[in-house]
């Protein structure tokens, strides 16, 4: 094939070593920021972090969602064009140099040879000689040829080596290949589908937006179920899921874990994440200024609104269990699970927002009950949750009813406020709940009252919500992905592997042994050369020498090597 | 056996010839009996994990296992003494020896544990990985620093001194990881997992592995000096691992979801096979930067006897990269088989497989630049150092500075 003479010039150019060179350092150098700048994320984030000039810079570089980008694109296009020229340039000539081995070679050739030695046998035949090398070559793919009265013996070791080459580079190229064919006729995509129910599309992201894609069937999430270890850390989490396609059930109740995905229809379903698919949950607001207790039913992802204050609860998330360390640093460690827990966002005239972690049962410590806790977040952050004791036991009615009397009381006596008539408000209050039968542990029920006297009146907020009730529901998190390009990835990576295995382990070493008659004497020369791995060639080439000289002295006891 | 024997005995003639040989066979066999009894064992293999191994039936078939090997090796080797002359058996032996010597010394500290009821997750400070690995810290520094003093005072006491060394520190190193292996499953079977598994873990893995590189480079090329440069760099990573361990990371956790997986045990060693050999690579790297600037000074010939030639260590780098390589490339590869049976994807552009590939492009623009452009020498060796810290950058950075779907190792 002959190609236009304007195009030699490119060709020669796009197989360069160079450009592969800069190809390579560029890729490295655009995947260094795609790691720095994080990708695809919201919109607004990128503004708030860059201001609009930058934002709109980067935006048209295309760098929130570099790898898609068409640069980018660009560069791995001609990393290809690049492998294609380069193989297309090499390949034959290779092929044509692993099968042809020159064995003749001009003495001025060989006498430049890096690793060279000469040998002259005394009274030597030259056919035994020849035997006797090549006895000691073994393990090594000779050839020999005649030409004006010399011997030439070739002999090779990793002859093949070259198609490590090509093997390394095509693998390069069918890995691309591989993967775009994935970015063009595969998919990606999440589908959150809450328990009971059915979903059949996926969304991804698309740039800094989200795309949507239908799925030909539908997915029923028939359970999700979570193992936590002691720690509060999850140990197993699962899903059972039904795919229906077309009206049937053709997949049943199949469970399917991280690691273990469900294959459909060319498409893999991953369990990848799971969370809250809207508990219901029943709250209890016990009002501080009137004393009643009123209950609430809401659902998780809901707002819940008090018509009267104004004040509204934005249920965030729901959790059965909330292990903690207890210990304080340094000390062993000690996970308590401190039971059921609600987390919504507090708002109302007047108050400043702040997120909340209210729960179920009493803070216990040591046997003893500490009353309610809540977690308090002022920035809305996690990380950010102080713990506030309530004081009261919230579960016990009598704990709420003690306080409100022991309120009412000291709100009559309201001159007096002296320790002894705040004593004997505490004491009328004792008898009005509990009469003559003070139960065991009333000086506990006293302590928490008292704790709450003080610690209740700090709350701006004009009830105190604990949660009553729930009935848990999750979603489970899943990830469906087709790939058709995915086995053409596998056959390029498994030639990539075995072609650096040659490459690297199998280099080629070549060896030239001229043999001359002179008289009553051999002269021999043996030349040697590879093109890597000179450290254990080097090695090599002098165990070869040893049994080629004790080789000599066995065979002939009378010529000597010189 | 005669006398004549017993006085030539050497630890030369049983890695030779018939012994080795035999020894190879045994090994063999063991190691299908211990596959046979995972796959076709009476219970199968399942959630006991390790523990499935520590059982007497486990041991009986390893044990037959074992002697069929031995009696075939024997035979064969003795009917057909060429097959003892074979590569593969006289280079792979010394390794399954080591092997089994770490096995051996787990097994010798295991026995050292407190008793099960002292054995808390909670409290895991009366485990005796953690002596093991301190140990093995304050033999890498003593390596670290004989390394070194071989430099100024080229003793050949001094040499096998930091040699020894350098090797007791990847057996307790090595020892020690087994054996926290196993101190997980004491914790509690289900908590029981490889100790690959965060970043404190492989950092002694790392030690053991860039060692033990070096180690086989050494005594194949007799490259003493390149020794202390290796070292040094295991010693600045002895000093993270301790501040790790004062941070609280040393501690044996369970395993999330995402990384139970036998996928796990398979693609994390194999990606430290990569960077323990760019480790050693950067310190040959070093060593040749500071040869040539000693050279260039015209300085002290004591000094640059000890050290390998410019071109030795020029081919050093080489070789230690032709290992880190393709082994690096491999485990990239199997981390992404492991990514499309987790992640719903071979490839996620994640931090740390981008790093990834970019330790793989810079490495790859070496091989390039020094087989296409005859480059060698002094910006070779700059290469390597250079690539190194992003080497480091792909294995520490991207936990500390980066996220993504590898947050298993955070800081």
């Amino acid at each position: 094939m002959k190609m236009p003479v304007w195009f030699k010039p490119w060709f020669d150019r796009l197989s360069s070593m160079s450009l592969a060179i800069v190809l390579l350092v560029l890729l490295a150098l655009a995947s260094v920021i795609g790691t720095i700048l994080k990708q695809n994320q919201v919109q607004a984030d990128y503004l708030t972090q860059f201001g609009s000039l930058w934002y709109n810079v980067f935006l048209s570089l295309g760098l929130f969602d570099m790898y898609h980008a068409g640069w980018f694109i660009g560069l791995l296009g001609f990393l290809m064009l690049s492998l294609v020229v380069c193989l297309w340039r090499h390949t034959p000539r290779m092929i044509k140099d692993m099968r042809k081995r020159k064995v003749i070679i001009a003495d001025k050739s060989l006498q430049r040879f890096h690793h060279l030695k000469h040998w002259k046998l005394n009274k030597a035949e030259l056919t035994q000689t020849i035997e006797t090398v090549r006895s000691c070559l073994s393990g090594w793919e000779q050839k020999t040829a005649e030409d004006g009265g010399k011997t030439y013996i070739r002999a090779d070791k990793g002859r093949r080596n070259k198609w490590g080459y090509i093997l390394v580079h095509g693998a390069i190229l069918i890995i691309l290949v591989g993967g775009w064919i994935g970015s063009q006729y595969g998919f990606r995509g999440t589908m959150t589908i809450v328990e009971g129910s059915t979903d059949n599309t996926i969304s991804f992201v698309k740039g800094t937006g989200t795309g949507h894609l239908k799925m030909p069937f539908d997915i029923r999430c028939d359970d999700f179920f979570i193992d936590f270890y002691p720690t509060g850390m999850p140990k197993a989490f699962r899903s059972t899921l039904s795919i229906i396609d077309h009206g049937k059930v053709v997949v049943d109740h199949k469970k399917i874990i991280v690691n273990e995905p469900l294959y459909y229809k060319g498409v893999r379903i991953y369990q990848a994440s799971f969370g809250d698919g809207g508990s219901d949950i029943q709250l209890k607001l016990f009002h501080l200024g009137t004393g009643k207790i009123e209950t609430v039913k809401t659902k998780v992802y809901e707002t819940w609104r008090d018509p009267k204050t104004g004040v509204s609860l934005e249920i965030t998330n729901f959790r059965p269990f909330n292990i903690e360390n207890m210990a304080n640093p340094g000390e062993p460690k000690e996970f308590k699970d401190l039971g059921p827990a609600v987390e919504f966002i507090l708002r109302g005239p007047g108050l400043k927002p702040v997120k909340v972690k209210t729960f179920m049962r009493p803070f216990v410590m040591k046997g003893q009950d500490r009353g309610n806790l809540m977690l308090v977040s002022l920035t809305g952050e996690d990380s950010d949750y102080e713990p506030f004791s309530l004081g009261l036991d919230f579960s016990q009615p009598t704990d709420w009813k003690l306080y409100r009397n022991f309120v009412d009381i000291l709100k009559k006596q309201k001159k007096d406020n002296s320790k002894t008539a705040n004593f004997a408000a505490f004491k009328s209050a004792m008898s009005k709940v509990f009469g003559n039968k003070r139960p065991k542990n009333f000086q506990q029920i006293g302590g928490r009252v008292i704790q709450g006297m003080s610690n209740l009146s700090q709350v701006p907020w004009p009830f105190i919500p604990v949660l009553e009730d729930y009935d848990q529901v999750y979603y489970t998190g899943l990830e469906l992905a087709q790939d058709p390009g995915m086995n053409t990835v596998w056959v390029g990576s498994a030639a990539l592997v075995i072609g650096l295995c040659i490459m690297f382990y199998m280099p080629h070493r070549k060896l030239w042994l001229v043999l001359e008659k002179k008289g009553n004497n051999v002269k021999i020369s043996l030349g040697g050369m590879t093109t890597r791995n000179k450290l254990d060639f080097e090695q090599e080439f002098h165990e070869l020498l040893t049994k080629i000289e004790q080789g000599f002295d066995s065979s002939s006891s009378e010529g000597s090597a010189t | 056996m005669t006398a004549m024997t017993a006085t030539h005995f050497s630890f030369e003639t049983i890695n030779r010839g018939l012994p080795a040989f035999a020894r190879f066979c045994t090994y063999l066999g063991a190691i299908a009996g211990i596959t046979a009894y995972a796959m076709y064992g009476p219970s199968g293999y399942g959630d006991e994990g390790l523990l499935y191994f520590l059982t007497p039936s486990s041991f009986a078939w390893i044990g037959i296992g074992a002697l069929a090997g031995l009696a075939s090796g024997l035979t064969t080797g003795m009917t057909k003494p060429s097959v003892t002359e074979a590569k593969v058996a006289l280079n792979l032996v010394s390794w399954l020896d080591g092997a089994l010597m770490m096995i051996l010394l787990a097994a010798f500290w295991s026995a050292l544990e407190p008793s099960q009821s002292l054995i808390t997750y909670t409290d895991q400070s009366n485990l005796i990985s953690g002596r093991v690995i301190m140990t093995m810290n304050i033999v890498f520094l003593s390596s670290a620093l004989l390394y070194i003093t071989y430099l100024f005072a080229p003793a050949s006491i001094v040499g096998n001194l930091a040699t020894a060394t350098a090797w007791i520190g990847v057996y307790s190193g090595g020892s020690a990881l087994l054996l926290r292996w196993y101190e997980s499953y004491l914790l509690s079977t289900e908590i029981g997992h490889a100790p690959v598994s965060n970043l404190y873990e492989v950092f002694i893995l790392l030690f053991c592995i860039t060692t033990v590189i070096y180690l086989s480079l050494e005594r194949r090329y007799q490259a003493k000096a390149m020794g202390a440069f290796v070292m040094a760099l295991v010693s600045a990573g002895v000093f993270f691992g301790i501040w790790l361990s004062a941070r609280g990371h040393a501690d044996i956790k369970p395993l999330v979801p995402a990384l139970q997986s036998y996928w796990m045990k398979i693609h994390v060693p194999m990606n430290f096979v990569g960077y323990g050999s760019f480790a050693v690579a950067c310190g040959a790297g070093m060593a040749y930067l500071v040869r040539d600037y000693l050279e260039q000074k015209g300085g002290n010939a004591r000094l640059l006897a000890i050290f390998p030639s410019l071109d030795q260590l020029d081919q050093l780098a080489y070789k230690a990269v032709a290992i880190g390589f393709p082994a690096f490339t491999l485990a990239t590869i199997l981390g992404a088989a492991w990514a499309s049976e987790a992640w719903g994807g071979y490839w996620s552009w994640d931090p740390k497989e981008t790093w990834a590939l970019i330790v793989l492009l810079t490495y790859g623009a070496y091989l390039h630049v020094r087989v296409s452009h005859g480059w060698k020498g002094r910006s070779l060796a700059w290469w390597t150092v250079s690539g190194f810290l992003v080497t480091i950058f792909c294995f520490v950075g991207v936990n500390m500075y980066l996220s993504g779907l590898h947050s298993y190792g955070r800081l």
